[in-house]
């Protein structure tokens, strides 16, 4: 099959054969992993919660400045993310749950990008950053249960 | 093998067993769904407090220290879904955890940020609410701020380190 043979690929090469018989390479991948998801999740959730009216005295808008806070959170996800894959691509690729924690993840940072790109807010802003929060929720959720829900580690 | 004269992990195993919980936390979802609001909560924990601790290193300027506090309930409620779900575990599967060096350190560090934060609400909280949205507070609520930010990252490597590192418990006991 096709896509066998790409993961099969992808298992040779040297950063993922590394990936997977070092010692530390893919536990330090998991460590920086959770760092860059607390980090990047963590400032999401603030930022959704002050949308939803929460913490009323500061304005949204000034929560810009956390936005740092949230990419510092992405640059360390996701190349440790990107390491995690490439050691066991058919884990990853073969569940739907990957594909849900994606699109909760890619859904909950366009609606940030939406809430915060203007001065004004959109009239809907509250329940817009209401599933925000669900989607940033359901992105955590759904990358702890990959460890529970594969199918197949490696097909080489 | 050295009988470790305080901790009794045959009795948690007992009374995780018949409180029902291991039972519950064996089914095909128990542990996974445990999994995920464990790390929920940490994360609205360490988005909620470690904000509010980069807020007081100076990250932020205009967001106003006493406003950005009222999220705090919200984190001290992720904290309590984190504990809750993490004595799910320890009751579930106590050899993995109470002679885990891993174990004992996460749990040192969340005492340490424990504490931190009553010292901060006794000693600096108070020149804390009066700094103003674009100003950085004193020294001291910095140093307490910056603490905490390194206890709650040294938790969360601490719970990644837990689940590879399994040493026997006469490895790791000291008072063995």
């Amino acid at each position: 099959m096709l896509v066998n043979s790409i993961f099969a690929g992808i298992e040779r090469w040297p950063l993922s054969v590394w990936a997977r018989e070092d010692d530390y390479a893919y536990f330090v991948a998991l460590i920086l992993h959770a760092w860059g998801m607390a980090f990047l999740v963590g400032a999401g959730i603030v930022i959704s919660l002050r949308g939803m009216g929460v913490g009323s005295g500061a304005a949204l808008s000034a929560f810009r400045g956390f936005l740092p806070v949230m990419w510092l959170g992405a640059a360390l996800a996701i190349p440790s993310g990107c390491v995690l894959l490439v050691a066991y691509p058919a884990k990853a690729l073969t569940n739907p749950v990957f594909a849900i924690k994606f699109a909760c993840l890619i859904g909950a940072a366009m609606l940030m990008r939406r809430l915060m790109r203007h001065e004004v807010l959109p009239r809907n802003h509250r329940m817009l950053a209401a599933l925000c929060l669900l989607l940033w929720l359901g992105g955590v959720a759904a990358g702890k249960l990959l460890l529970h829900t594969y199918h197949m580690l490696t097909v080489s | 093998m050295n009988v470790d004269p305080v901790i009794n992990v045959t009795a948690v195993a007992q009374w995780g067993r018949d409180s029902g919980i291991y039972g519950l936390m064996t089914t095909r979802w128990g542990w996974p769904i445990a999994e995920s609001f464990h790390f929920i909560g940490l994360c609205l924990m360490f988005g909620t407090v470690g904000l509010f601790d980069l807020r007081m290193l100076g990250m932020a300027r205009g967001v106003q220290l006493r406003a950005l506090h009222r999220l705090v309930p919200y984190g001290l409620g992720g904290f309590a879904i984190s504990i809750t779900t993490g004595l799910l575990f320890v009751m579930t599967a106590p050899e993995q955890y109470l002679h885990n060096p891993a174990f004992l350190i996460k749990l040192s560090l969340m005492l340490l940020a424990v504490l931190n934060m009553m010292l901060f609400y006794a000693i600096a909280a108070r020149t804390v609410w009066l700094t103003g949205a674009d100003d950085l507070p004193p020294l001291r609520a910095r140093f307490f701020g910056a603490l905490s930010l390194l206890c709650w990252l040294g938790v969360m490597t601490c719970g990644r380190v837990i689940t590879a590192y399994r040493p026997p418990a006469y490895f790791w006991c000291p008072w063995c």
